[in-house]
């Protein structure tokens, strides 16, 4: 046996027993996740059903209410900017599950939720466990942003 | 003095042009005396951009708000330090950073190599320029740094700087950053002009070694303090968050670090060549597609720019450009650069080396994949699909445990072929060791053990046993010569061979990263809502909430929280996480108090205080955090004593 047919087999059987590895792992953790606007999410039934979706929105103005005891946090995603007084479709329902909300979330912020939707006693509920908050200039506004600030 | 910025950017883009083109002529014709001309050009660019570089800082520190960037990235209320620093703040000035570095870097690399390396300087001269002129395009064209507001529109305050870059870490950090990203055009300069001169012989590697060295010890000084900066000001409780724009500037450190490691392969057995030259045309282009990846924001990021399409389309052909350039001059040469040795047995140091290559590029596919993973499901699915944090650790924490393994070893076994008897004896005793640490890691962790410490504890002890064993043999053997006490004998061995024993602390520094990471297994986190006087425990601490009270009004105002630390009933201190609010940017941050000590940190955040009175805290107890720290001093003072420029050496002779 040639020292390349060594190496040949060697590698084949690292690279097999990594890939075994990463692929039996890749179930246990809970990693793939749909992002999609509110707009696509609502369009698209078949991803409603519990699978684990990432939600690109914004907050509804005046729907945050902090449950301290449940330590919840119920609020309400809409797919424009509620400022800008664009016609907005039906919103969602969120429920945080948690009381940690970011820094910038408030009002009008633009977030990403991310869980999964569930049956709630008022129609469905997205129950998320996960939220991020975008600075609307982020680190550079775009043009159009300055133009109305 | 804006218009002094404008037009200085003008000119530069005239005469690195002229520059490009004399490089090239003075390469295809072997003509030196234009070779001397092109070398000019890039001083003069240097010149040029540098006085645009000051412009831009007198307008920041004047408030000249006429001009769009210094309105959009500063205002009155700032310190002068961090108005300076909003030169890296934005979009426009951040692309006149990287220009400076890339012509400061040329400019060092001509003045270096003024009497060596001759008939590849032309084309060096020539990759820098290129370089250059698509960043002069970039300045002077789409994003100009000194672009004016409409007379009507002029301003008498700016927006401000996102006050979480308004921090001392955030100052310097990209900086260094850049001096790593932008360092490691001249390696790839180097490579170039050797592919298409066709002398891949020794030189160009010798010279590139240590302008590799360079950018590389920045590049992970710049990934640290990044960590570092995530750790104290954005309040979720980690380091590193396997973000996109994190990921960006890891990738092409793997690259860089193989290459450090195989180039010694080619110099002890002229093997590898091809491999080199790919592992450096890697690097570069990775720096460059990680800047692509953090302007463009085409990949979800909490920090990415929002970037215009047409910013994006020319940035992307640039990148993909100066790749298909570089690889089809690698294929172009592959029969000549096919090296003569093959490696003689699976157990020897070149082995090592080349498994420690595969880690290492295994390890940038698996980042690579997941960082991209939105893109390719978009185009090829419709769909965006992300993979979480959690989908990064899956294959990194494994490979890290095989590079721990590979630091052990690596280093001692012997080039081309290594006996049994030889490797019994130089491994019998970091082995003893390594399994000892396993052993009582797994009984002091009784019901709680977790295979990865376990395993990342024991492979971790068994690379420092062979590191000190490594010294104390030369050490002892230096002694017993006479003549030298102890600390005489360690300083010799980093003079002598500095960079095997500079490598040693280097692998020291980067075993008690990874160590001081995997105490991650046992984090733990806890959300509390209490009302003064109450208290609760997180793993062995005991907090009682105090006072919350208004912050001194400043620039920012909100709230700080007490809490009275107890280990026990040991006081320990008390810490003070604030909710501040920033006034002008209406931003509003989360600043944690961290308590930390060999052991763990403490970490906790004020998250909210409740329209009831209450408040709710976020409290992380993250063990080892610190060891990441020290590993990365450690680490940083391993590289200088490779790079030390001893003169006993610098006065080798100059080849060339």
């Amino acid at each position: 046996m040639t020292k390349g047919v060594q190496i040949a087999i060697g590698a084949t059987a690292i690279a097999g027993l990594i890939g075994w590895y990463g692929a039996t792992n890749l179930d246990a953790a809970p990693s793939f996740t749909y992002y999609k606007s509110l707009e696509e999410f609502q369009a698209n039934p078949g991803a409603r059903s519990g699978a684990r979706s990432r939600v690109h929105g914004y907050v509804a103005a005046n729907s945050i209410r902090r449950d301290i005891e449940a330590m919840q946090v119920h609020f309400r995603v809409q797919n424009t900017a509620p400022h800008t007084g664009s016609e907005s479709g039906p919103p969602l329902e969120v429920v945080l599950v948690s009381l940690e909300t970011p820094d910038l979330f408030k009002d009008g912020a633009e977030v990403v939720v991310e869980g999964h939707l569930v049956a709630g006693s008022g129609g469905p509920v997205f129950e998320a466990d996960k939220i991020l908050a975008k600075c609307p200039s982020k680190f550079e506004a775009t043009p159009t942003d300055s133009a109305e600030s | 003095m804006p218009d002094i910025g404008g037009y200085s950017l003008r000119f530069a883009l005239v005469i690195a042009l002229l520059g490009f083109g004399s490089a090239i002529y003075a390469g295809a014709q072997r003509r030196s005396e234009w070779t001397r001309v092109a070398e000019r050009s890039v001083w003069v660019v240097f010149a040029f951009v540098s006085v645009a570089m000051i412009a831009l800082f007198y307008a920041l520190a004047t408030f000249d708000f006429q001009l769009l960037y210094v309105a959009r990235h500063s205002a009155r209320s700032m310190d002068l330090h961090y108005r300076l620093a909003a030169l890296w703040g934005g979009q426009a000035g951040s692309l006149l950073l990287w220009l400076w570095m890339l012509m400061a870097y040329g400019v060092a690399s001509v003045w270096f190599n003024r009497t060596k390396n001759r008939t590849l300087m032309p084309w060096v001269v020539a990759v820098v320029l290129a370089n250059a002129l698509f960043f002069l395009v970039l300045v002077t064209l789409v994003t100009e740094p000194f672009e004016r507001l409409q007379p009507g529109d002029t301003l008498s305050d700016g927006d401000g700087l996102n006050p979480l870059l308004q921090h001392p870490v955030m100052m310097i950090h990209p900086i260094v950053l850049y001096i790593g990203l932008v360092g490691f055009v001249i390696p790839f300069a180097f490579a170039f002009a050797a592919l298409v001169t066709g002398e891949l012989d020794t030189n160009w590697f010798r010279t590139t070694r240590r302008w590799t060295l360079f950018p590389w010890l920045f590049l992970s000084i710049g990934i640290m303090l990044g960590g570092r900066w995530a750790y104290e000001v954005l309040g979720w409780g980690g380091y590193w968050a396997w973000d996109p724009v994190e990921n960006a500037s890891f990738m092409p450190w793997l690259p860089a670090t193989a290459f450090l490691h195989s180039v010694m392969i080619q110099e002890k057995r002229n093997m590898l060549k091809t491999w080199n030259l790919l592992l450096i045309g890697l690097t570069y282009t990775l720096c460059l597609f990680g800047t692509f990846l953090t302007r463009s924001g085409i990949v979800q990021s909490v920090h990415a720019f929002a970037q215009s399409p047409i910013f994006t389309s020319i940035f992307l052909g640039y990148v993909l450009f100066s790749a298909v350039v570089f690889f089809s001059a690698v294929a172009l040469r592959r029969k000549e650069i096919r090296s003569p040795n093959r490696i003689e047995s699976v157990v020897s140091r070149e082995a090592g080396f080349l498994l420690n290559n595969w880690v290492f590029i295994s390890l940038l596919v698996w980042i690579f994949t997941g960082t991209l993973f939105p893109v390719v499901s978009e185009i090829f699915q419709g769909e965006q699909i992300t993979v979480g944090p959690a989908f990064f650790p899956i294959m990194a924490g494994p490979l890290a445990l095989f590079l721990l393994f590979l630091t052990g070893v690596g280093p001692l076994i012997a080039w081309r072929r290594a006996s049994l008897a030889s490797v019994t004896k130089q491994f019998r005793w970091p082995a003893i060791v390594g399994l000892i640490t396993s052993l009582v890691v797994w009984y002091a962790l009784g019901e709680g053990a977790a295979y990865y410490p376990i395993m990342c504890w024991g492979l971790g002890a068994f690379s420092v046993g062979t590191i000190v064993q490594e010294y104390a043999l030369a050490i002892r053997a230096r002694v017993r010569k006479g003549e030298e006490n102890v600390l005489q004998a360690f300083s010799a061995l980093l003079r002598k061979n500095q960079q095997r024993y500079g490598g040693y602390i280097v692998h020291l520094g980067a075993v008690l990263i990874i160590a001081g990471m995997a105490g991650s297994v046992f984090d733990e986190e806890r959300l509390e809502n209490i009302r003064t006087g109450d208290e609760f425990e997180i793993g062995g601490y005991r907090l009682q909430y105090l006072t919350a009270t208004a912050l001194p009004m400043q620039h920012y105002g909100g709230a700080v929280a007490r809490l009275a630390l107890y280990r026990g009933e040991k006081p320990l201190g008390v810490m003070t996480p604030e909710k501040r609010m920033y006034w002008l940017e209406q931003q509003p941050a989360s600043i944690p108090s961290i308590y930390s000590t060999l052991r763990d940190d403490l970490y906790i955040t004020l998250t909210a205080i409740e329209a009831d009175g209450s408040a709710t805290f976020k409290v992380y107890r993250n063990p080892m955090v610190n060891w990441i720290w020290i590993g990365g001093c450690v680490f940083v003072l391993g590289s200088l004593a490779v790079m030390w420029p001893h003169p006993d050496r610098s006065r080798a002779p100059k080849v060339g």
